[in-house]
C-alpha cells in the first residue's frame, strides 16, 4: 500500500495522459488535434512546474526554451530541398543538414536545456519580482532575435513543411517521458533539498544548501524538458511562428499551472488538461458547437473564459484545483471509510 | 554617418515627451504599489479603456467625451479594486503578480470582443486630432500633442507632489506606502488611503488615455500594453521602493526608448528590444531594488 | 479602586497557528493606573498587546475598553478609539522628519487641540523640539524611543500601551523612559507597560502581572519590588 502510495502521483496523471492518448487515436481527425494538443501542453505545463512548483520562484520566460526546441528541431527536420529554396540566409550547418525525429527531441531538450543554463546562470541569484521581470525580459529577448536572425531560422515567417510525426504515440509517450522524469526529480535529493529553499531559504542555506545550486539544476532540468515539448510541438502543428510561442502561450500555460493548483504533479497536469479541454470547446463554439441546440460565441470568448477563471481561482481558491497536493491512496481511503461513533 | 547624427533638438523634444508619459504610467503604477504592495498588470488596460471609451465617443463633444473617459475608467479602477485587489491582499506577491497578469489578458479579450462587433479591430479616436499638428517653437517644429503632454505631466506630478507633502491625506498615503501596519496602529485609515490612491491612479490612466490617442488614433485590444510592460521594467529597474525612483525609472525607459529609436537607422534598430531587455537583466542583477535606490540594495523586491 | 476598570482583558486566547501564544488571560487596568506585564520572553506579552491593538486576531476571549469591545476592530479603528500602542522596535518613519512623525500621530486624535498637544510633547521630550525638523532616522535610540512615546501621546489616548520601550537603551536613558512615564500617570493617561526590566517595572507599576508560558502566573505589587527576581526565579523554578 505503501509503495503504491508514493507511485501514485506518478501512476495517477500518467494514467490521465494515456486514457487522452488512447481516445485520441480513435476519435475524428478535429478532435484529435485538440487532444494532441492537450497532451502538449500537459507536456510543457510539467516542464514548467519542475522549476516553479518545487521553487516557489515564478518564471515568465519558459517558454523561450519551448520556443528556441520548437524553432531548433523544426528546422533540422524541415528537408533539406526546401530550406535551400525557401530559407537561403539559414547557416549552412542548419541548411544543408536534416536529421531524423527522435534526433531532432534530443537537440530540442539539448538546445532548451543549455540555452537554460546560460539564462539561470545569473537569473538564478533574483527571486520574486525581479526574477519575474527578469524571465519576462529573456521571453522578449528571445522572440526578438528569433524574429530577426534569418542566420539561425526563419525570422518573421512561418516555419513550415515540418514533418508531423507528433501523432497519438509520440504526444503519449512524450508527455509520459517528461512526467517520469519529472516525478523522478522531485523525489530526488535534489528535488528536496530545492523544496527546503522554497520553505524556508534561510534555513535550508543556514543547512548548507546553495539556493542557487538547486534552482539552477532545477532551471536546466525544466528547459530542457520545455525545449523537448517543444520538439513535440513543432510535430505536432507541421510549423511555427515566433508568435505561437510567445505571450499568450505564456499566460495560457501559467493559467493551466495555477488553476490546476502549482505545487503538484498532478496539479499540473489536471490544470493542463482542464483548461485545453475548455478552451477546445469554446474555440468549437466561436464557430458553432452542437450541444444539443447550436451555441455561438464571439469570437475572443476562449481568452476570456481563461482569463476569467484564473482570476477566479486565484481568488477564491489560490491552490487550484488540486491544492498543490499530490493524489494518495490514504486520503481517498480516510474518506471513503464510515465515520467514527462520536 | 555616425549613429548619433540624427539625434537633433526634435528628437529631444519628442523623447521627453515619451518620458513624459511613461512617468506618469509609473506614478500610476507606483501609487497603488506604495499602499497595496502590488503591481498591476492591468494598468495598460485601464489606460486601453480609457482610450476605447474616446473613440467611441468620438461624435460627442470633446468635453463630453473626456469625463466619460475618465468616468469610465475610475468606474474599472475602483470595480478591479474592491474585487481583485482587495481579496488578494493576503495572498504571496506572486499570486498577485499572476492574477493581475490574468486581468489584463481578461480585459484585453473582453475589449477584442466589444471591438470585434463592428467587424474590424480597431476603432478610431480623433477627438484631440487637432493636437497632431506641429507648433514652431524657437526654430524646432514639435507637435502640439508632445508640448501638451509635457505640460500635463508636469501640472499632474507637481500637484501630486503637492499632495502628498504638504496635506494631511498625503502624509498618511506616504506613511501607509513606508510601513502599513504601523501607520494603522497611528489611526490612519486604511481605505481612505487606498481609495485615494486607487481613485488618482485611474485619474491619471485617463489622463494617458488622452494623450496616447492623439498619438496613436487607432485604439486596439493591445493598447497600453506594450507601454505598461515597458513602464513595469521601467519602473523595476527605476527602484520600486519610492515613488520617485519609479517615476524617475518611467521618464529614463521612456526617454532613452525615444532616443535610441530616432538615433539608430531602421535596420540597426531591429534588435534594440534585445538590448534594452539585456540591459534590464544587467541592471536586476547588478542592483535589485532599482538604480535609483540609495544602496541598491533590494528590499521589496527580492524579499517578495 | 471605586470607579469600573477601564481596560478588562477577559479571558483572551491568540494562537499562530497550532501554537498558543496567550491562554484564558484575564486582568483589568484601572483609570489612571500603570500596570505592568513582565515575564521570560516568549510568554505571550508582546502578543497580548498586539491582541489589545487589533493587530493579531483572538481565537477566543474580548477586551473591553471602558466597557465596549474591542474585538474584531481593524487597527485605525481602535486606535481611534483611544489605545494608542508604542510598537516594539519603536517602528519609526526615517524618512519623515520628526515633526511630521507627530503629525501622524494625530491620525488618532478625537478632540481639537493638535498643536497644544504637539507642544507638549515637546515640553515632555524637548530633544525633540531641537530635532523636530531633522529626518527622524538621524535620531538615536534613545531618542527615536522617545519620539515613539511622543507619537502616541499627541494623540491623547485613554489607554497607551507600551512593548519593551526600554530594549536596548543605556541605562540613563532608561531613566528617562521611566520618568517619562511617571510623568504620563500623571497627566491622566492610563499605561499598560510590558517590559524585560523586571524590578523596575513592579516598583513603578500600581500593579504587576507576570505572565509564564502563555498564562498568567502571579501578581506583584511595588512593596515586592526588592525581591522581584528571587519571587519569579522561585515561581518558575
Amino acid at each position: 500500500m505503501k509503495r503504491l502510495d508514493a507511485l501514485l502521483p506518478l501512476l495517477a496523471p500518467a494514467a490521465l495522459v494515456v486514457a487522452v492518448g488512447l481516445l485520441s487515436s480513435l476519435v475524428s481527425r478535429s478532435w484529435q488535434i485538440s487532444m494532441l494538443y492537450a497532451l502538449v501542453s500537459v507536456a510543457i505545463v510539467v516542464a514548467i512546474s519542475v522549476f516553479v512548483s518545487n521553487s516557489g520562484v515564478l518564471s515568465f520566460g519558459h517558454i523561450s526554451f519551448v520556443a528556441v526546441g520548437a524553432f531548433a528541431s523544426g528546422i533540422m527536420t524541415v528537408p533539406v530541398v526546401s530550406k535551400a529554396l525557401v530559407l537561403r540566409d539559414l547557416f549552412p550547418l542548419l541548411r544543408d543538414h536534416q536529421i531524423g525525429n527522435v534526433s531532432s527531441l534530443v537537440l530540442a531538450a539539448a538546445v532548451g536545456g543549455i540555452f537554460a543554463f546560460v539564462v539561470g546562470l545569473p537569473l538564478m541569484r533574483l527571486s520574486g519580482l525581479a526574477a519575474g521581470i527578469a524571465t519576462l525580459a529573456v521571453l522578449e529577448i528571445t522572440r526578438n532575435v528569433l524574429r530577426e536572425w534569418t542566420s539561425i531560422g526563419p525570422g518573421a515567417t512561418t516555419l513550415s513543411l515540418v514533418p508531423e510525426t507528433t501523432g497519438p504515440l509520440q504526444a503519449t509517450i512524450g508527455a509520459l517521458a517528461i512526467l517520469s522524469v519529472a516525478y523522478l526529480y522531485g523525489r530526488s535529493r535534489l528535488g528536496r533539498m530545492l523544496r527546503a529553499t522554497r520553505e524556508d531559504p534561510a534555513a535550508a542555506q543556514a543547512a548548507g544548501i546553495s539556493v542557487h545550486r538547486q534552482r539552477l539544476w532545477a532551471f536546466t532540468l525544466s528547459g530542457a524538458l520545455a525545449g523537448f515539448a517543444g520538439g513535440l510541438l513543432v510535430h505536432m502543428l507541421g510549423s511555427i511562428t515566433t508568435e505561437q510561442v510567445y505571450l499568450e502561450l505564456t499566460f495560457i500555460t501559467l493559467a493551466m499551472l495555477v488553476i490546476g493548483g502549482i505545487g503538484s504533479l498532478w496539479g499540473a497536469v489536471v490544470g493542463a488538461l482542464a483548461v485545453s479541454g475548455l478552451d477546445s470547446f469554446l474555440a468549437r463554439a466561436e464557430e458553432g458547437v452542437n450541444i444539443g441546440f447550436t451555441l455561438t460565441v464571439p469570437t475572443g470568448t476562449r481568452l476570456v473564459a481563461v482569463g476569467f477563471l484564473m482570476a477566479l481561482v486565484l481568488i477564491l481558491r489560490p491552490g487550484g484545483l488540486t491544492g498543490g497536493r499530490e493524489p494518495s491512496l490514504e486520503a481517498v481511503a480516510r474518506r471513503l471509510r464510515p465515520r467514527e461513533a462520536a | 554617418m555616425t549613429p548619433f547624427a540624427a539625434i537633433n533638438a526634435q528628437t529631444l523634444v519628442d523623447a521627453v515627451g515619451l518620458g513624459a508619459v511613461y512617468a506618469l504610467m509609473a506614478v500610476g503604477i507606483g501609487l497603488v504599489f506604495g499602499v497595496l504592495r502590488l503591481i498591476n498588470f492591468a494598468y495598460g488596460q485601464l489606460v486601453m479603456a480609457g482610450a476605447y471609451t474616446l473613440a467611441w465617443t468620438s461624435a460627442w463633444p470633446t468635453a463630453a467625451s473626456v469625463a466619460a473617459c475618465f468616468a469610465v475608467v475610475l468606474v474599472l479602477s475602483i470595480v478591479l479594486e474592491r474585487t481583485v485587489f482587495r481579496p488578494l491582499r493576503t495572498q504571496s506577491p506572486a499570486v498577485m503578480l499572476v492574477t493581475t497578469f490574468a486581468i489584463a489578458f481578461l480585459l484585453q479579450s473582453i475589449a477584442l470582443i466589444l471591438d470585434l462587433r463592428d467587424g474590424t479591430i480597431g476603432e478610431a479616436a480623433s477627438t484631440f486630432a487637432s493636437l497632431n499638428q506641429a507648433v514652431s517653437v524657437g526654430g524646432v517644429d514639435v507637435r502640439r500633442v508632445t508640448i501638451a503632454a509635457i505640460v500635463a505631466a508636469a501640472i499632474a506630478l507637481g500637484l501630486l507632489a503637492l499632495l502628498l507633502a504638504r496635506t494631511t491625506i498625503g502624509l498618511h498615503m506616504r506613511a501607509a506606502a513606508a510601513d502599513f501596519t504601523t501607520a494603522r496602529l497611528l489611526g490612519v485609515r486604511a481605505d481612505r488611503v487606498i481609495g485615494l490612491a486607487v481613485i488618482l491612479s485611474g485619474l491619471i490612466a485617463g489622463l494617458v488615455a488622452v494623450i496616447l490617442t492623439v498619438q496613436t488614433p487607432l485604439v486596439t485590444p493591445g493598447f497600453g500594453l506594450k507601454e505598461t510592460i515597458i513602464v513595469l521594467v521601467g519602473v523595476v529597474v527605476g527602484g520600486l521602493d519610492r515613488l520617485w525612483t519609479a517615476t524617475l525609472g518611467g521618464f529614463a525607459i521612456g526617454f532613452a526608448t525615444g532616443v535610441i529609436n530616432a538615433a539608430l537607422p531602421t535596420d540597426k534598430t531591429v534588435f534594440l528590444p534585445s538590448a534594452v531587455f539585456a540591459l534590464v537583466i544587467v541592471v536586476l542583477l547588478l542592483r535589485p531594488g532599482g538604480l535609483f535606490s540609495p544602496r541598491g540594495r533590494a528590499t521589496v523586491v527580492e524579499r517578495v | 479602586m471605586s470607579e469600573p476598570p477601564l481596560l478588562v482583558v477577559e479571558e483572551l486566547e491568540v494562537r499562530y497557528g497550532n501554537l498558543v501564544a496567550v491562554r484564558a488571560l484575564s486582568f483589568e487596568v484601572g483609570a489612571g493606573e500603570i500596570v505592568g506585564l513582565i515575564g521570560p520572553n516568549g510568554a505571550g506579552k508582546s502578543t497580548t498587546l498586539h491582541a489589545i491593538a487589533g493587530l493579531v486576531p483572538y481565537a477566543s476571549g474580548d477586551v473591553l475598553l471602558g466597557g465596549k469591545s474591542l474585538r474584531g476592530g481593524p487597527p485605525e479603528k481602535i486606535a481611534r478609539a483611544g489605545v494608542a500602542l508604542v510598537p516594539e522596535g519603536r517602528r519609526i518613519f526615517g524618512s519623515f522628519t520628526v515633526e511630521e512623525n507627530l503629525h501622524l500621530g494625530l491620525a488618532a486624535r478625537r478632540s481639537t487641540g493638535a498643536a497644544a498637544a504637539v507642544e507638549s510633547v515637546y515640553g515632555l521630550f524637548p530633544i525633540l523640539a531641537e530635532m523636530r525638523d531633522r529626518p527622524a532616522g538621524a535620531l538615536s535610540g534613545g531618542q527615536q524611543q522617545q519620539l515613539a512615546i511622543g507619537r502616541a501621546l499627541v494623540a491623547e489616548p485613554d489607554v497607551l500601551l507600551l512593548d519593551e520601550p526600554s530594549l536596548g537603551l543605556a541605562p540613563t536613558l532608561v531613566d528617562l523612559v521611566f520618568e517619562a512615564l511617571g510623568a504620563i500617570r500623571e497627566h491622566g493617561v492610563t499605561v499598560l507597560l510590558v517590559e524585560q526590566r523586571a524590578q523596575r517595572t513592579v516598583a513603578l507599576a500600581d500593579r504587576t502581572y507576570v505572565l509564564g508560558n502563555a498564562e498568567l502566573r502571579m501578581t506583584l505589587s511595588p512593596a515586592e519590588a526588592g525581591d522581584t527576581e528571587r519571587m519569579i526565579a522561585a515561581y518558575f523554578a
